[in-house]
């Protein structure tokens, strides 16, 4: 539900911001499902797409230079951020805020350095920068909401969750671009969603959405139903698992 | 105009440079054995021989000493990247494992008392209760991470300091030339003039049940409150306050954590839906080999230098966390995926 709300305000703001160009992009995904199994270790995505004239302009082709910027957004998650402070003499996590729904991935993937692209109002207004997120969303706790925004912004960057890399669209010709994400081990699951704009001299000539799922298959998949759906039953079966497990180590390597 | 590089600048702190130098292990081993495992509640792939290599040492120790080992396995999971709610709920999952497997070569040796340890087990779990109880008032008040954390100090170095202070002081005796009985001096302490006497057989006591009930209430109400099996505080309670025969303390301890550990696991397995079953299974693999092995360690060693060791590893564990507690943080900001039916104030 939140994928398509997510999805229904991006389209909405395409409706409001982006002017009727004469070009379009024709996008796609490599994987529309990334499956999880027991040996999933991280999967690198790659978007491409090509720059088209428009069907209603008439025109026959299209002219740059243009720049692409892909949006790869993951699942919203309910995230606390913690700060230390000093207290009786020790240190101790005292204020914390709670950022509802913040995306837990976060990757933008430009042709070139972003300021150069756009100018910083227009890529604040779209929702582009990651730095934004924050403010986007509901708080609720103690603590300063931009500075606790700054720092979880931070964080997640550390963690290899949200980013920026001028780099990671590439023009191999002049209208057909790729862009490359690597999903890490632990990337967070559910539905994804991958924007794609195009600009032309620091406007928004055209937008794509495309949707990806990551989710678990097979085993994991159970596993992880179990869990939530009977935790009664789950809870008693690792108990077992466990003792059957200790018990089994005891008599194989009885001494 | 350019601002977000620099508001990006990567602010390496050691935390980082641990969990870096654990992605270097893990990528050192991975290129070894290539064999990578993904934990779906965690949601993150960790090489299995690491996971199995971290279960079997900290069950070497649980088997050695008759402590579960929660209070070094939790940290060094959460050490390796795995979120920490996961970690606390799967390591008491392992927990029980690795005390089932050391029970069992106990009771195969006699080393258990079976009526001491229903009347610990049974006390144990009224404690839990209201362990959980004092959890939400805490929580309610805001004062949850300073109990916590003051009472792990105070209890790890405390015990940790009781432990090593009198096992040093044995083994200089031992040196000395003075024959030390296994018993220990001072059998009888004003413990053993309380009403309401009960004799185990098995551990050759006579005393009242109410200190036996107090330990096990108290036990299994730290357990509930810090999230703990509680074997390193029992071990040196049973020794010391009930003078529990060595032979039988640690078989016994085991039972009483294997009881409040698998009522653990059920609880955490319903309220916060975060114990990996993977996980723990590959940590038990490890695990109940290591405690065998443990087990059969212990017997080369003397009581007293048991103690020791056991004295100095609480102790060293406790230093850790002062460190930590006193020592200005390099990064006072962490974030944490917000669990289920846990909330900000």
């Amino acid at each position: 539900m939140r994928w398509l709300r997510t999805c229904l305000v991006a389209l909405l703001t395409l409706g409001v911001t982006a002017p009727v160009g004469a070009e379009r992009l024709v996008s796609v995904v490599s994987d529309k499902v990334v499956s999880i199994d027991s040996t999933f270790s991280g999967e690198t995505m790659t978007l491409f797409g090509n720059i088209e004239p428009d069907l209603d302009s008439g025109d026959h082709y299209v002219e740059g230079p243009f720049d692409v910027i892909v949006v790869i957004q993951g699942p919203a998650q309910d995230r606390v951020t913690r700060r230390k402070t000093r207290q009786l003499g020790v240190w101790l996590n005292t204020e914390q805020l709670a950022f509802k729904s913040i995306p837990s991935f976060f990757w933008v993937l430009a042709s070139d350095e972003l300021t150069d692209i756009a100018s910083d109002e227009l890529l604040t207004m779209e929702g582009i920068l990651p730095e934004t997120r924050p403010q986007l969303t509901v708080v609720q706790g103690s603590g300063d909401p931009q500075t606790f925004g700054t720092e979880l912004v931070r964080l997640m960057t550390e963690a290899g969750l949200y980013g920026v890399d001028p780099r990671g669209v590439h023009f191999q010709s002049d209208t057909l671009y790729s862009a490359q994400v690597a999903l890490p081990a632990d990337v967070p699951n559910g539905n994804f969603l991958a924007r794609t704009y195009l600009f032309k001299n620091g406007e928004i000539a055209s937008m794509r959405a495309e949707g990806f799922s990551v989710r678990k298959t097979g085993f994991e998949q159970f596993l992880n139903l179990s869990a939530r759906q009977y935790p009664w039953a789950y809870g008693f079966a690792c108990v077992i698992v466990a003792i059957f497990t200790g018990w089994l180590g005891g008599v194989v390597f009885r001494r | 105009m350019c601002h977000y590089p620099a508001r990006f600048a990567v602010r390496v702190d050691t935390d980082r440079k641990a969990r870096l130098f654990v992605a270097k292990i893990n990528s050192g081993a991975k290129a070894f054995t290539a064999l990578q495992i993904y934990l779906p509640i965690a949601e993150i792939s960790v090489n299995l021989f690491f996971l199995m290599g971290m279960g079997g040492a900290v069950g070497f120790l649980s088997g050695l000493f008759g402590v579960g080992g929660g209070f070094l396995l939790t940290p060094l999971l959460i050490f390796t990247g795995i979120p920490a709610p996961v970690a606390v709920a799967s390591v008491t999952g392992q927990v029980t494992a690795a005390s089932t497997s050391g029970a069992w070569s106990y009771w195969r040796r006699a080393g258990i008392d079976l009526h001491l340890a229903l009347y610990l087990v049974l006390a144990g779990i009224l404690g839990a209760f209201g362990g959980v109880m004092a959890f939400s008032a805490l929580r309610a008040v805001g004062q949850l991470d300073l109990v916590i954390s003051i009472s792990y100090l105070v209890f790890l170095g405390l015990v940790g300091t009781l432990m090593l202070n009198e096992a040093v002081r044995s083994l200089l005796k031992r040196r000395a030339g003075v024959i030390s009985r296994d018993k220990l001096p001072g059998k009888h302490n004003w413990i053993h003039g309380l009403p309401m006497r009960v004799r185990f057989k098995r551990s050759n006591l006579y005393v009242s049940v109410l200190p036996v009930l107090a330990i096990g209430a108290a036990i299994g109400f730290l357990g509930a409150l810090l999230g703990i099996g509680g074997g390193f505080i029992l071990v040196p309670a049973l020794i010391y306050l009930l003078r529990v025969p060595g032979n039988v303390v640690i078989g016994t301890s085991l039972v009483q954590v294997l009881a409040i550990m698998a009522a653990s696991t059920v609880l955490h397995a319903v309220n916060s839906q975060s114990v990996d079953i993977l996980l723990a299974f590959c940590l038990m693999v490890g695990g109940v080999i290591g405690a065998q092995f443990g087990a059969s360690a212990g017997q080369y060693l003397r009581g007293d230098q048991l103690r020791a060791l056991l004295g100095l590893l609480v102790l060293l564990v406790a230093i850790r966390f002062a460190f930590s507690l006193l020592v200005t943080p390099e990064d006072p900001f962490s974030t944490a995926i917000l669990g289920i039916g846990e909330d900000v104030q």
